[in-house]
């Protein structure tokens, strides 16, 4: 009789996590009254099976056999989901790989509106990264930011514009490349 | 093995980092169109809190009064400081030297000491290697420049890194067996720790340089000298004897608040009223933080546009308007001028620390203070139910009744007038902002 109570009892807790009442119980067994319900739980109770907590709920005692029983009840349920928790990261690190070298800038006109970047869009860079074919980049020049899609080929280097009415920027020095895009973010 | 001059491992290698014209450099980090131009920080106050290697070689000295900045350099861009993005810089700075060491001391907003000492075999890397990567990690990151000092100690680490100042980017060794070498010509003022009257006394028998200083047998120094001069003595000498302090006590940020009126104004009272009005908004603010200020700067903006102000030290931080303006009334009515017209009144409240890692002293002096900021837990429960400015100091009174133009927008850091959607006046992303991009 209690080794089917008691197995009943596990599988209702691990469906709903937590003990049933007396009625739930009563329901479970197959029991009309409740009071039939009181005296198996009893019963387990005495055998060590069920405990009570500190306001006399029916708490699982050695249910889950011996090996268990100081886990479950000091602990609680490793649930999957908390489990699950440590391997998500916030937006932050998301967007931001390297923290300390993460600035911000804000978007001016429409020069790069073909990759889907808009005046007012917020742009996260990195400083100090090396600039690879295609990346779009943040450039120095005249004294202001630029942001371009940085080309290469062979030895020749220029920065072209995500807009079809404008030219690409072909500078006669040295291009000083300050940052490289690593995120565009737009909030509605 | 050839260790660079640490022949033993037990030998200390110190790093002392310092950022050049940190506040300036910033900047110009920042905004690209500053770059090889003078640039000078400090608008907001009416006094030059940096400056750049410029602004430096044309004469410009910390504390000059803005008037006198423009009248040396009159190319110099003179912005008001925009300390949310120097803190975030400041602490970048930490942060990347942490990825080495974790015993660092954040001395001050742009410098700090770090302890490399038996990182070599882990990082298969020299002391000098070491600090040389740090160094370049640091400017490739940050976009500024440092100076770098590796030595056996941090009195010494200070003498190596601002060796080759004003000149950015200096890196110098200063290892056990060349010492003499580095100290020899240095004037003795120079060193940390020695302040003019120490100076004095040490000129008083001849001594003049740090070499000379350094050379003086210890029989001497016990006798002629307090203990903490003593204590410089051996770590010119070589000794490792100031330990790390790696304490996160300080924030470097500042609180400040500036307020133009009209009508401008000649009279005493109003004025101070404006100001005393700018410190009651400070310290809400400061308190709203749980911060207490140590440093206070106000200034007065008359009606030509010049400034007038002044630095005080308290004795104890707070957070009171009370406390600040004890100590506050005299400086002013040595700034106001009688038959001058002013506009405009500022205060920033500096060299903030929590409030609750207070020390107490030992004369007493806190009671005074703790029993105010008590008076006013209770000043800001009431504002919280009838208003911000349920209770303020009499002395702020007439400034009620007259109309602010709000904050004067010349003294608004770029920060502040770019915002993001989503962004406050109060809250802003901790990411330095560039700026624009086209």
């Amino acid at each position: 009789m209690s080794e089917r109570a008691k197995h009943k009892i596990s599988q209702f807790y691990r469906t709903h996590r937590r003990m049933p009442s007396y009625a739930e119980l009563a329901k479970l067994l197959g029991y009309k009254s409740k009071n039939a319900a009181v005296k198996i739980a009893r019963k387990l109770e005495d055998a060590r099976i069920l405990t009570r907590d500190s306001v006399g709920k029916l708490i699982p005692g050695k249910l889950f056999g011996d090996a268990r029983v100081l886990g479950v009840v000091e602990a609680g349920f490793p649930s999957p989901a908390e489990e699950e928790l440590v391997d998500t990261m916030s937006l932050d690190d998301y967007l931001i790989e390297h923290k300390e070298a993460t600035y911000l800038l804000k978007v001016k006109g429409d020069s790069m509106i073909e990759a889907g970047i808009r005046e007012g869009d917020m742009v996260l860079v990195e400083r100090g990264r090396t600039a690879r074919n295609n990346d779009i980049v943040i450039a120095e020049v005249d004294g202001g930011w630029t942001m371009k899609y940085f080309r290469k080929r062979g030895s020749e280097v220029w920065l072209e514009p995500a807009n079809h009415t404008m030219k690409p920027i072909r500078p006669k020095e040295g291009l000083t490349i300050a940052a490289v895009v690593r995120a565009v973010i737009r909030k509605y | 093995m050839f260790f660079g001059g640490w022949q033993h491992a037990s030998e200390k290698a110190i790093l002392h980092i310092d950022g050049d014209s940190f506040f300036a450099n910033c900047e110009i980090a920042v905004n690209p169109a500053l770059k090889g131009r003078p640039v000078v920080t400090g608008r907001e106050r009416g006094i030059a809190s940096a400056m750049s290697y410029e602004a430096k070689k044309a004469g410009v000295t910390r504390g000059m009064v803005i008037g006198e900045v423009l009248k040396r350099c009159p190319t110099a861009v003179v912005l008001p400081s925009d300390y949310e993005t120097y803190s975030l810089f400041s602490r970048r700075m930490y942060a990347i030297v942490r990825r080495y060491t974790s015993e660092v001391e954040e001395y001050s907003i742009d410098e700090c000491f770090a302890d490399i000492t038996g990182l070599r075999r882990p990082l298969k890397m020299t002391y000098v290697e070491i600090a040389k990567r740090i160094q370049w990690e640091l400017s490739r990151e940050l976009g500024i420049t440092f100076s770098v000092g590796l030595a056996p100690n941090k009195v010494l680490a200070k003498v190596a890194s601002r060796r080759l100042k004003p000149e950015p980017g200096g890196f110098t060794v200063i290892h056990q067996r060349d010492i003499r070498a580095h100290l020899a010509t240095l004037p003795v003022e120079k060193i940390w720790g020695i302040g003019s009257q120490a100076s004095a006394l040490l000129g008083k028998h001849g001594v003049y340089t740090a070499g000379a200083f350094a050379a003086k047998d210890q029989h001497w120094v016990q006798q002629h000298l307090a203990k903490p001069y003593q204590e410089i003595w051996r770590e010119l000498n070589g000794e490792f004897i100031y330990a790390l302090n790696q304490e996160e006590a300080h924030t470097y940020q500042s609180i400040s608040k500036t307020k133009t009126f009209s009508p401008a104004s000649t009279s005493p009272d109003v004025v101070y009223a404006q100001l005393a009005k700018n410190i009651a908004n400070a310290c809400i603010k400061a308190r709203r933080h749980s911060l207490l200020a140590r440093r206070v700067a106000f200034f007065l903006k008359t009606q030509e546009f010049t400034y007038h102000g002044y630095d005080l030290t308290l004795t104890h931080s707070a957070a009171t308007p009370e406390a600040i303006l004890a100590l506050l009334r005299p400086a002013f009515h040595q700034v106001f001028q009688a038959r001058t017209r002013y506009r405009a009144t500022g205060v920033v409240l500096m060299d903030l620390t929590p409030s609750d890692i207070q020390q107490p002293d030992l004369f007493g002096g806190m009671v005074q203070v703790e029993r105010m900021q008590r008076i006013y837990a209770g000043v800001d429960k009431m504002a919280e139910k009838y208003g911000k400015h349920a209770v303020l100091p009499g002395s702020a009174l007439p400034a009620m009744q007259m109309k602010n133009s709000g904050r004067d927008p010349a003294h608004l850091a770029r920060r502040e007038g770019m915002r993001f959607r989503g962004e406050t006046a109060r809250q802003r992303i901790g990411v330095p902002l560039l700026g624009e991009v086209r």
